[in-house]
């Protein structure tokens, strides 16, 4: 059961803003609902206003051009991304890491955005779309500003998002069409579940890209390696940037050793 | 409180619901079709499956005012006008592939909706298309046997099932 | 009750049948509680313990009695109740001092479950913590702080427990038979180990719901999602001293149950909240994450056996010692440590035994039946060592179990004489054996291992369960005729899921002679209406409302025979029937059909005889005894269904990854009634083992909180969990007092699966892992010999796992 709070679905973004201007912290914003109604219903959010953002349609849009990149509007849901032609020649590390992204029928609902805006350590979406330079751009009645998803996240699910702000669309730039990749993650069933730890890689012409979720408070975006990089190499520098917890789902020993893996792995695939 | 307007296994239904409340609460508690069953309320197991606009959703993870305006079908449509069973319901029945019925619901829903994108499913797509359903007794096998029978994947090795030593 | 009719001349018992709950369930037809409203309902909330023991110095439930819509709000100071099954050790709230993280300290009923919800909010509890006694080895030791101060003012069923009032023993059993000392003395080996399981939750999909209104003259209706609506109503009743026919309990379909809806749950709280609302019916449904600490788990348990082997490889004694922890009540765990102990050597002759089983209280969530009652847990423990045993031997692991294995002319651990009729523990192990090719890799398998760089392991378990029920356990099954000469069983053993009611109507049209579709099994058991049957566990259903089936068939038939002798003018004994009439055999075209006597055979003049045709069976164990206090000898075991696994697995040796490439399973069932419903129970059970095997788990920190009460960080197996092949195998050695010569095998899968894959995973790595679940990261440790994790927060074995200790195989001749 879940508390009693208003609700609207307004149809233009100009009434976003001005429903958050007027509720500020009081109001959460619907996309997906998958956790935010998980949230409400457990207590961790107990928002008075729900504004619901489906009804903007310019916010489900995903586009590409050649010059911007790809566009992740706030309500393109997982299940889109995974159906698009273009994200699935261009962004194949983006549709690896989406695949993994709980069930079927959670990936109808969950929106990329919400992933990223959740900022959870484990969050599916962070590493791969770290590891292709993502950014995030974020609206209000003021306007519109550009952040690198790097420093969007600073924290376990903190973000540098205003309370008068919504993320209208992650940018994802051209930079490294053409590359190819994989996302690997630990899981304690074969079933559906988060990422006990996870390893992105991008590997594009001369580079190879990695980012790494529940390792650190926040996913990381290990600084680019030259492609003939030694896993030894990249694992040092994954080794130096991690800083895993213990906590019920892992030891920090074998979330550190899993990464490491995971790296071992993912090069093996770059070079077979 | 809000109107919704909602079509619900090719019914009308026009309502007055809580915005707080779940498509899954709304169908079970204002629209009386109980079929839909809760078993977690939070997006994790499945049984709340149904159809929104021709999409499978955990409906315990909408709001019901979301659903204003779309078409839903729940357990309840799934069988024909006279009361007979569909394809996939008359094969879980031929393959024991129920047992204490609380996950079937939600389970015929999620196979209805990868027959309908994966005509032909192997087995192991059978397998990973109900992954999101969790079923505490039957340990699956039997319901992924009832659905490579209704497209008549099942091997003829496998229909006999028990073996007798 | 068995009739030695030849496999081929059965018209419905082992044929394939339909389930008679299919339609129901397929169209979402079915009505389970949580369907339920009933009129002028109103709904409940609980408020829980954030705290694992502590003083409860005050309830301000002021606030929340002002909140509009609220009916009710009722504290433990206000209910001078106890309740409970075999030990009456708790309250229906928690009195003076909580006992374990989650446990309900007041409870709420109000118009809508939002208000409820509120007005829980708002109810304050001014607690002082205490020192919670979170393991049971520390509960134990003399300093230990008391859960249960007063346990020797308790009441508690004195013909099968041993409470020890002033410790935390809830209950001691014990077994004695030969002399262990001896055996130990001239074993050519000793070895001992140590093996723990963590509490581990049902999982029914329905969580534990239930309507009660209780009107103001005094009578109760109890609508459940419970297993057992009689045991249900008699521990009621007892608590609120209330007149057994006051008390009605009804129970619809049922979302599964595993053990978890066994005895008594929320039901007593739900009534005095609808007590205190003047007679309103009221609902409580518990959330998931409720169902983890608010309703009991399975008990946590460690496990130490000591094995004296001679050198031919044969076990000559063994000592072992069970610490049950049943958390903060007894409930059903002091049973499951009596039934464990009768069985704890698994399916194994041990001449010289002894067994110090007990039930220890912490302050966690308490244990309660799980499918298996134990023997999942204490055969993890059994059924590893066995092979760790046989690696300290230098024997193959199946090898020593053939040696071991209980054959007719064996005595159980309690003096049961083992009979050829008993079941074969060693036909289940051949199976399973050839079923995975044990003993050697195939080429294919070979292949795979090159292909993927991991190594296969194989390994197998055994197993043996009986029913754990007093000796006397009674049920009965009323059969009516319909007017059309259809027939419909009215009986209190209720199907959660197992598919009891496709098998007993199975048995009743085989008795009866007619076509399985003109028996109805009626749902919704009703204690006003269903005679007695005592609980809907311990895989006893089938063989006594089996037998009771029967036994109604025949009583119907005979009342029958009787009617049509009158009304054809002839001796009974010159009378046959079919499905449809009896007749005169050596004048068939002399007949009087059942649709003419179902209600009273009428003569054409109008006079009537008979009437309504009704058969009733009843059925009582027989020849079963309590057990001898001081040695456990006696006679405990309905039937024993013995059975094995076999198990293939590959391991990544460097990470501890796993893939389970197939099961094979068999059970000695005695007779199939339904296939496909043995074969249910079977991958289903074993699916369920599996996922305690692999993933399951209450971690709990050092002050006792439970860490993961939910689907986020407990999960079950999904179908991409099974393991790639399955293969299920079914015995016939007829029980000769079994319906058709069936026994029960609902739990039965689930028992073994585990130690099967421990021995799978030490069989390729070397790994001796003695602690379940088995995740990735233990099976690393264990590799790697690393320090094993046995909880990831406290580092002490409060939670999930414990470590492995060394192997402790010595030498009595070298003193070591």
């Amino acid at each position: 059961m879940l508390h009693d709070f208003a609700y609207a679905a307004p149809t233009a973004k100009d009434e976003v803003f001005s429903l958050l201007a007027e509720h500020g912290t009081a109001a959460a914003v619907l996309s997906g609902g998958t956790d935010l109604l998980v949230n409400i219903r457990s207590g961790i959010a107990r928002p008075d206003y729900v504004i619901n953002l489906k009804g903007v349609s310019e916010l489900a849009e995903l586009s590409f051009d050649a010059g911007q990149g790809l566009s992740i509007g706030a309500c393109v849901t997982v299940t889109k991304l995974l159906a698009d032609a273009t994200v699935r020649q261009k962004y194949p590390l983006l549709v690896s890491a989406a695949s993994q992204l709980a069930t079927h029928q959670l990936r109808n609902r969950a929106t990329i955005v919400g992933n990223i805006v959740t900022a959870s350590p484990c969050g599916d979406m962070s590493s791969p779309l770290l590891c292709y330079g993502a950014e995030v751009e974020l609206a209000s009645a003021s306007g519109t500003r550009t952040v690198a998803l790097q420093e969007f996240i600073t924290g376990v699910k903190k973000t540098v998002i205003r309370p008068e702000e919504i993320v209208q669309r992650i940018i994802v730039p051209t930079t490294y069409v053409g590359g190819s990749g994989n996302y690997l993650k630990l899981k304690r069933i074969k079933g559906h579940d988060l990422g006990v730890v996870s390893v992105a890689m991008l590997t594009y012409a001369t580079k190879i890209r990695v980012a790494i979720g529940s390792a650190a408070p926040t996913p990381l975006l290990l600084s680019e390696f030259p492609i003939d990089a030694s896993a030894k190499t990249i694992k040092q520098a994954a080794r130096a940037a991690i800083s895993p917890i213990d906590d019920v789902r892992c030891t920090k020993e074998y979330r550190a050793f899993m990464v490491e893996e995971f790296i071992e792995r993912l090069l093996a695939e770059v070079h077979a | 409180m809000r109107k919704i307007r909602l079509r619900i296994n090719g019914d009308l239904y026009e309502r007055d619901v809580r915005e707080s409340k779940t498509l899954l609460h709304f169908l079970r508690e204002d629209v009386g079709l109980t079929g839909t069953k809760e078993g977690c309320g939070a997006g994790e197991c499945g049984a709340c499956t149904v159809f929104m606009n021709g999409e499978t959703v955990n409906s315990c993870l909408v709001l019901a005012v979301e659903a204003d305006g779309a078409d839903l079908q729940t357990i309840e449509g799934e069988t024909a006008e006279d009361g007979s069973l569909s394809a996939v319901q008359q094969a879980f029945a031929r393959h024991h592939a129920v047992q204490c019925g609380f996950c079937t619901p939600g389970m015929i829903m999620t196979v209805k909706d990868l027959l309908q994108r994966k005509p032909k499913p192997t087995r192991e797509e059978v397998i990973h298309g109900i992954e999101s359903n969790f079923c505490r007794c039957t340990g699956y096998q039997q319901i992924v046997e009832a659905v490579l029978d209704v497209t008549g994947q099942l091997p003829d090795s496998e229909k006999e099932g028990l073996k007798y030593v | 009750m068995y009739e030695t009719i030849p496999a081929d001349e059965l018209k419905t018992v082992g044929r394939k049948s339909p389930r008679v709950d299919a339609y129901e369930k397929l169209t979402g037809h079915a009505p389970y509680v949580s369907d339920m409203v009933v009129s002028g309902m109103l709904y409940a909330a609980v408020k829980q313990s954030p705290h694992a023991r502590a003083r409860i110095r005050s309830i301000d439930t002021s606030r929340a009695r002002e909140l509009p819509g609220v009916r009710a709000v009722v504290t433990g100071a206000e209910l001078d109740y106890r309740v409970g099954l075999y030990v009456v050790d708790k309250g229906i709230l928690a009195r003076d001092e909580v006992r374990h993280f989650g446990e309900a300290v007041a409870a709420v009923a109000a118009d809508t479950l939002m208000i409820a919800q509120q007005a829980v909010r708002l109810i304050e509890v001014d607690y002082e913590l205490l020192d919670p006694v979170l393991h049971p080895l520390k509960a134990l030791e003399k300093d230990a702080p008391l859960v249960h101060p007063r346990l020797g003012d308790y009441s508690y069923m004195e013909a099968a427990f041993t409470p020890v009032p002033g410790t935390n023993i809830a209950n001691h059993t014990k077994i004695r038979k030969g002399d262990v000392e001896k055996a130990f003395a001239e074993a050519e080996w000793i070895i001992e180990r140590q093996y723990t399981n963590p509490s581990v939750q049902h999982v029914p999909m329905e969580t534990h719901v239930a309507i009660v209104r209780w009107q103001p003259n005094d009578e109760v209706t109890i609508w459940s999602s419970a297993q057992s609506p009689f045991t249900l109503r008699n521990l009621f009743c007892t608590a609120m001293k209330l007149p057994h026919r006051n008390v009605r309990v009804i129970v619809p379909y049922v979302g599964g149950g595993f053990g978890g809806k066994a005895g008594i749950g929320i039901e007593p709280l739900v009534a005095v909240l609808s007590r205190l609302s003047g007679g309103r019916a009221v609902k409580l449904t518990a959330s998931r994450e409720q169902e983890f600490s608010l309703l009991p788990c399975r008990s946590q348990l460690t496990y130490r056996i000591k094995t004296g082997v001679s050198a031919d490889g044969r076990i000559t004694g063994q000592h072992m010692t069970m610490y049950w922890d049943s958390g903060a009540y007894a409930d059903y765990a002091v049973n499951v440590t009596r039934a464990s102990a009768y069985s704890a050597a698994g399916p194994y002759e041990i001449p010289n035994a002894w067994v110090d089983a007990y039930t220890i209280y912490t302050n966690k969530p308490f244990g309660t039946a799980y499918r298996g009652f134990g023997h999942v847990e204490f055969h993890w423990g059994i059924e590893r060592h066995m092979d760790l045993v046989a690696k300290v031997i230098g024997m193959d692991p199946v090898e020593f179990r053939r040696r071991n294995t209980l054959k007719a002319g064996c005595r159980s651990l309690t003096g049961e004489l083992i009979r050829e009729n008993t079941g074969s523990v060693d036909k289940c192990l051949d199976a399973v054996c050839a079923s995975i090719n044990y003993g050697s890799l195939t080429k294919q398998e070979k292949e795979r291992q090159k292909r993927t760089g991991m190594k296969i392991g194989k390994g197998v378990a055994c197993f043996h369960k009986a029913p754990a029920m007093p000796p006397f356990t009674a049920t009965a099954v009323i059969l009516k005729m319909n007017e059309d000469g259809t027939v419909t069983a009215n009986l209190a053993l209720t199907d959660y899921g197992q598919g009891s009611y496709t098998a007993i109507g199975q048995i009743i049209a085989e008795r009866l002679g007619f076509a399985v579709e003109k028996v109805k099994v009626a749902f919704d058991c009703d204690t006003d209406r269903e005679p007695y049957d005592w609980q809907t566990v311990a895989s006893k259903g089938l063989i006594l409302s089996g037998n009771a089936a029967i036994l109604a068939a025949e009583d119907l038939l005979a009342r029958a025979y009787d009617v049509a002798s009158q009304a054809l003018r002839c001796n009974q004994i010159d009378l046959a029937h079919d499905g449809e009439k009896i007749y005169v055999k050596h004048h068939p075209e002399s007949a009087v059909t059942f649709r003419q006597m179902a209600v009273g055979f009428a003569y054409p003049n109008g006079n009537g005889i008979g009437g309504p045709l009704i058969g009733v069976g009843r059925y009582i164990a027989q020849g079963l005894s309590h057990l001898d206090k001081a040695t456990g000898q006696g006679n405990p075991a309905l039937d024993w269904t013995y059975g094995a696994h076999g198990m293939i697995v590959e391991v990544n040796e460097k990470t501890g990854e796993y893939n389970i490439l197939k099961v094979g399973s068999a059970f000695d069932v005695g007779k199939v009634v339904n296939p496909d419903s043995v074969r249910g129970q079977a991958i289903g059970g074993m699916m369920q083992g599996l996922g305690t095997a692999v993933c399951e788990g209450y971690i709990y920190d050092e002050a006792g909180h439970l860490l993961n009460p939910s689907f986020t960080d407990n999960k079950i197996p999904t179908s991409v969990d099974m393991p790639l092949e399955i293969e299920c195998m079914v015995v016939e050695t007829a029980q000769i007092d079994g319906p058709y010569g069936a026994r029960g095998v609902g739990e039965h899968p689930m028992i073994g699966v585990a130690a099967a894959l421990g021995n799978c995973l030490q069989q390729a790595t070397e790994a001796e892992i003695t602690h379940m679940p088995m995740r990735f990261e233990d099976v690393w440790r264990a590799i790697q010999k690393r320090e094993p994790v046995d909880n990831w927060i406290t580092k002490s074995p409060y939670g999930s796992c414990k470590s492995s200790p060394q192997v402790q195989g010595h030498h009595p001749e070298l003193g070591c």
